[in-house]
């Protein structure tokens, strides 16, 4: 539904030239619920600012339900009133001289197509019954809290059922208990109609949660696209490993290619091939795949390390661990009967670890 | 020890009777707020007064209504009125006629050159108005104007086709003299428009000229309107175009009925009736005020600011970009480049002429060499005690009031903002005659008429409505917890303001005294009405050389005004950059 090829954007900043986006290609298919992840300034914004027309990139093509939209090269430009998507931002961009009916209404009223009132009545009450806003039509739009003027903002862009959905970090500026709460709407809001949606964020946890398949951006780049498992279970790089969710991190030196030596000993993991043997690696293991038990009885060639910190969640325990000089991270769930400075034997299950090349 | 002493003196501070004792901020507010209604409230007394007796100032006279009685029966007055109503509409269409597109060419496209005109139009506001009214009548005027004389020469015309003696010629003069100001608030209101509100309505699939019509225009008429009531206002109480212009032309409006009812050329000042055309002017400032405030308070509503840092994407003009130019050159060359040019010109010649061959062989600048002697240094010396004075009792108050206003709970602050933004619906005319008034009739109690200081107090009074403004943004943008820190490491609050919040808001309160002294030093209609011969500032001089028409010292007497308020400005503005924070431009 939506195809981004080769897509290239720069500004031009005070202390010089940013490349936002360094050739983009991405492919978003019917109904898919695709997420951009990554930290500020890594493009994800601009990459969606793009397809929805309000910015221009230098270099590119951009393809909306099969019709070019946007091509520099063929000079192409499609005026984003003309592309017949529908936008959440940031800030909701409710408009405050309106009452929350016009502003639903405003695309209806407004757009390119004229319906006729009673279709117009009809399709606003639809679009606010899905965000259960339906009673509040005639409320001004100044009048409605955050996570109620997100909700105008969301039931505004889908009122004309448009074919793709674009959403910029439309839940970062909710608290933490509501924004847990419309993620879960979200979802089912989108899956129900069926819309293409392209979702913008920055927290790995909405990412994982949302998405059909995950794109993770650095630096005006795609690192890695694929479904929240595979992002999460098998990243392709140190950094998508890094910002996805929790990692250790253990400096190491390939010996073969299934050996790698480090202060934790030699690990039997998987080497990539790219890596030659006597190359430095990094080993990188979840924090959930540490197992970590006390020191009671245990053989001698157990692992033993000393418990340092110990932060209780809840519904996890995060317990950090010294072993051989290196800092372990460990997660368990529930709680556990260790405490600061205890001794305790620390299992690293090898087919848990990953190895990493040293160049990024 | 050190420790317990301070603890047991705080305790015993509040126990027993001291409980019921207010608290110092308390009392100190309440003494500001007096001092204020005193400074503020005295002069507008008087024009109270001064309307309900008849007679001389000091006199004894029982109160009357007959001064109301004779304005409203004179059919003169409505004739006043009504000139003073078309002046002030005329003016303020032709101000948003210029100001709209401008603020629209320079904040949404990507016509070349901004900052050039960004700078040009701050020069703008240094040309002092009746300047500028000099300039264009040296121009326009039907007998000795320039642009007449040299289009009856080009097509041999027997009337001259212009003449700015008018309510036209006093409108476009005033219009423009008002472009910069209200450009520079129009641009602040746009600026805090958010920027998505718009693109929500592309990729809610409306065009462009659609958005224009229903989402900008109805979130920025707010704004504009306030604007527009703000110029309205000051159109009706303007003094210097109506009495250089209107005055020679027997064209009369509220403000120069009131200035020749106190000051008239022949006869007597009659009080009585300046203070009954006053009453009604006061009257229609004070409905402007409220209906300001109202405006500003729903343009509040529509104000969202963005965290984003994203600017609305500039149309790119293309083709149009030599008309846009085109457009703020014309501006620029009426506003600036014009009446500069002519005054330079006028100011190098016997007398006024066009240039010929002739005019070219008679260029002397003895006029600028002759000014020490015409003028002398008593005007001097008076305009520096002006500017160094106005500005720093204007920022002392300003800032005094705006902490008390924006930094304490202070249960009656909001009234002492009020009373603050009161001068503002007051008339700089009406103050001033207020001012006279009380200075001749108590002058027993007030022994200020004659001096300078009436001046500094009228001055201001005038500006502590802009002070505050100013000081008030600044102060609200010092985050309260940098107080509070400062509290609770034991400071008290006047030590927290003078070691924590001034030197914070320093640099934003010193470019309101730099600019507020340029106000001072170019402000003719108050120095004017509070006119002796032992309080002259160099504005004065300037209008009694006009008074006399003395062209030549005039024209020169005003570059020299113009060249060294530039550069007084862009000296504080290369320090302040220095230092780092620039202020906005008004």
């Amino acid at each position: 539904m939506i195809s981004i090829r080769a897509l290239r954007k720069s500004f031009r900043a005070q202390h010089g030239r940013v490349d936002a986006l360094r050739s983009i290609d991405l492919e978003v298919a019917e109904g898919e619920f695709c997420v951009l992840l990554g930290p500020s300034g890594c493009g994800k914004t601009t990459t969606l600012r793009c397809v929805a027309g309000l910015e221009r990139p230098d270099a590119g093509e951009i393809e909306i339900a099969g019709r070019l939209v946007n091509s520099p090269e063929r000079r192409v430009y499609m005026p984003t009133e003309r592309r017949e998507l529908g936008m959440v931002f940031q800030s909701y961009a409710i408009w405050p001289h309106m009452s929350v009916f016009q502003n639903v209404a405003f695309p209806l009223t407004q757009g390119r197509t004229r319906y006729s009132k009673s279709d117009i009545a009809e399709r606003v009450e639809k679009a606010l019954k899905r965000v259960q806003l339906d009673s509040l039509g005639e409320r001004p739009a100044t009048d409605l809290s955050g996570g109620q003027q997100q909700r105008v903002a969301m039931a505004r862009a889908m009122v004309t059922e448009p074919k793709i959905l674009l959403m910029d970090e439309p839940l970062s500026n909710l608290d933490a208990r509501l924004r847990e709460q419309m993620r879960v709407e979200l979802r089912k809001i989108t899956k129900s109609i069926g819309v293409t949606t392209l979702y913008v964020t920055h927290d790995q946890a909405e990412a994982l949660s949302l998405g059909d398949r995950v794109c993770v951006m650095n630096a005006g780049e795609i690192l890695q696209i694929g479904p929240p498992h595979d992002v999460y279970q098998k990243p392709a790089s140190l950094f998508v490993a890094q910002f996805v969710g929790e990692m250790n991190f253990v400096d190491g030196t390939a010996r073969a290619k299934d050996l790698v030596d480090s202060p934790l000993g030699a690990i039997a993991a998987a080497v990539p091939d790219s890596v030659k043997p006597g190359a430095a690696v990094t080993l990188a293991i979840r924090p959930e795949h540490v197992q970590i038990a006390a020191a009671s009885s245990g053989g001698v060639a157990d692992t033993i390390g000393k418990v340092t910190s110990k932060n209780y969640l809840g519904d996890a325990a995060l317990l950090e661990v010294e072993v051989n000089g290196v800092m372990l991270l460990a997660k368990i769930a529930g709680d556990t009967k260790l405490c600061v400075g205890q001794q305790a034997i620390v299992d690293l299950p090898a087919q848990r670890w990953q190895v990493f090349g040293q160049a990024r | 020890m050190k420790v317990e002493s301070r603890t047991e003196s705080t305790v015993a501070a509040w126990d027993g009777w001291r409980w019921f004792l207010p608290q110092r901020v308390s009392v100190f507010a309440t003494g500001l707020s007096l001092f204020l209604l005193l400074l503020i409230g005295l002069p507008v007394l008087m024009v109270v007064l001064m309307s309900l007796r008849t007679g001389f100032p000091g006199e004894t006279v029982p109160y009357t209504l007959e001064n109301f009685s004779s304005v409203y029966s004179e059919p003169r007055t409505y004739e006043v009125l009504l000139n003073t109503l078309c002046f002030a509409v005329s003016s303020v269409c032709i101000t948003l006629l210029i100001t709209v597109p401008l603020v629209w060419i320079l904040m949404r496209t990507d016509v070349p050159f901004k900052k050039t005109i960004y700078v040009l139009l701050t020069i703008g506001i240094l040309i002092p108005v009746f300047l500028r009214t000099i300039a264009w009548i040296l121009l326009l005027s039907p007998r000795i104007g320039l642009i007449n004389k040299w289009l009856q020469q080009l097509f041999a015309l027997s009337e001259p086709p212009f003449n700015l003696y008018s309510i036209a010629g006093m409108a476009f003069v005033q219009g423009i003299s008002f472009v910069p100001g209200a450009f520079f608030m129009l641009a602040a209101a746009y600026r805090s428009m958010d920027p998505s509100l718009e693109e929500a309505a592309y990729t809610s699939g409306v065009g462009k000229l659609r958005t224009f019509l229903k989402i900008n225009i109805p979130i920025t008429l707010p704004a504009i309107a306030g604007v527009m009531v703000y110029l309205f206002m000051t159109a009706i109480a303007v003094f210097e175009v109506p009495a250089i212009i209107g005055l020679p032309a027997r064209i009369h409006v509220l403000s120069s009925l009131i200035f020749t009812s106190t000051t008239p050329s022949t006869g007597l000042p009659d009080y009585g009736m300046a203070g009954a055309y006053g009453a009604i002017m006061l009257l229609l400032g004070l409905v402007l005020a409220y209906l300001y405030v109202r405006l500003v308070k729903q343009g509040k509503k529509y104000t969202v600011i963005t965290g984003r840092g994203y600017r609305p994407r500039e149309i790119s003009l293309g083709r149009w970009r030599w008309p846009a130019l085109a457009f703020v050159f014309c501006y620029l060359c009426i506003e600036v480049f014009v009446p500069f040019a002519v005054l330079m010109w006028a100011s190098i010649l016997p007398y006024l002429q066009l240039p010929s061959a002739d005019a070219f062989a008679n260029l002397t600048l003895k006029h600028y060499r002759e000014i020490p002697q015409h003028v002398g240094p008593q005007p001097f010396i008076n305009t520096l005690i002006l500017m160094l004075a106005v500005p720093t009792l204007t920022m002392i108050l300003s800032v005094l009031v705006s902490w008390v206003v924006i930094r304490t709970q202070v249960s009656f602050r909001g009234l002492l903002d009020t009373l603050a933004f009161i001068p503002h619906a007051v008339p700089g005319i009406l103050m001033a005659v207020g001012l006279a008034y009380l200075g001749l009739a108590y002058r027993d109690i007030f022994p200020i008429y004659g001096t300078i200081l009436i001046i500094i107090i009228a001055h201001t009074i005038n500006w502590i409505a802009y002070g505050t403004r100013t000081t008030n943004s600044v102060m609200i943008q010092v985050h309260r917890e940098l107080e509070e820190a400062g509290r609770v490491a034991g400071a008290s609050s006047a030590r927290v303001l003078w070691k924590i919040v001034l030197p914070l808001i320093a640099a934003g309160v010193l470019n309101s005294w730099v600019w507020i002294g340029m106000l001072s030093y170019r402000e003719v209609t108050m120095a004017l009405t509070l006119y002796t011969r032992g309080n002259v500032v160099i504005s004065t001089v300037v209008w009694q050389f006009w008074g006399s028409g003395w062209v030549p010292q005039v024209a020169a007497l005003g570059v020299i005004l113009i060249l060294f308020a530039a550069v007084v400005v862009g000296a504080v503005r290369l320090v302040l950059s220095r230092i780092g924070e620039i202020g906005a431009a008004s």
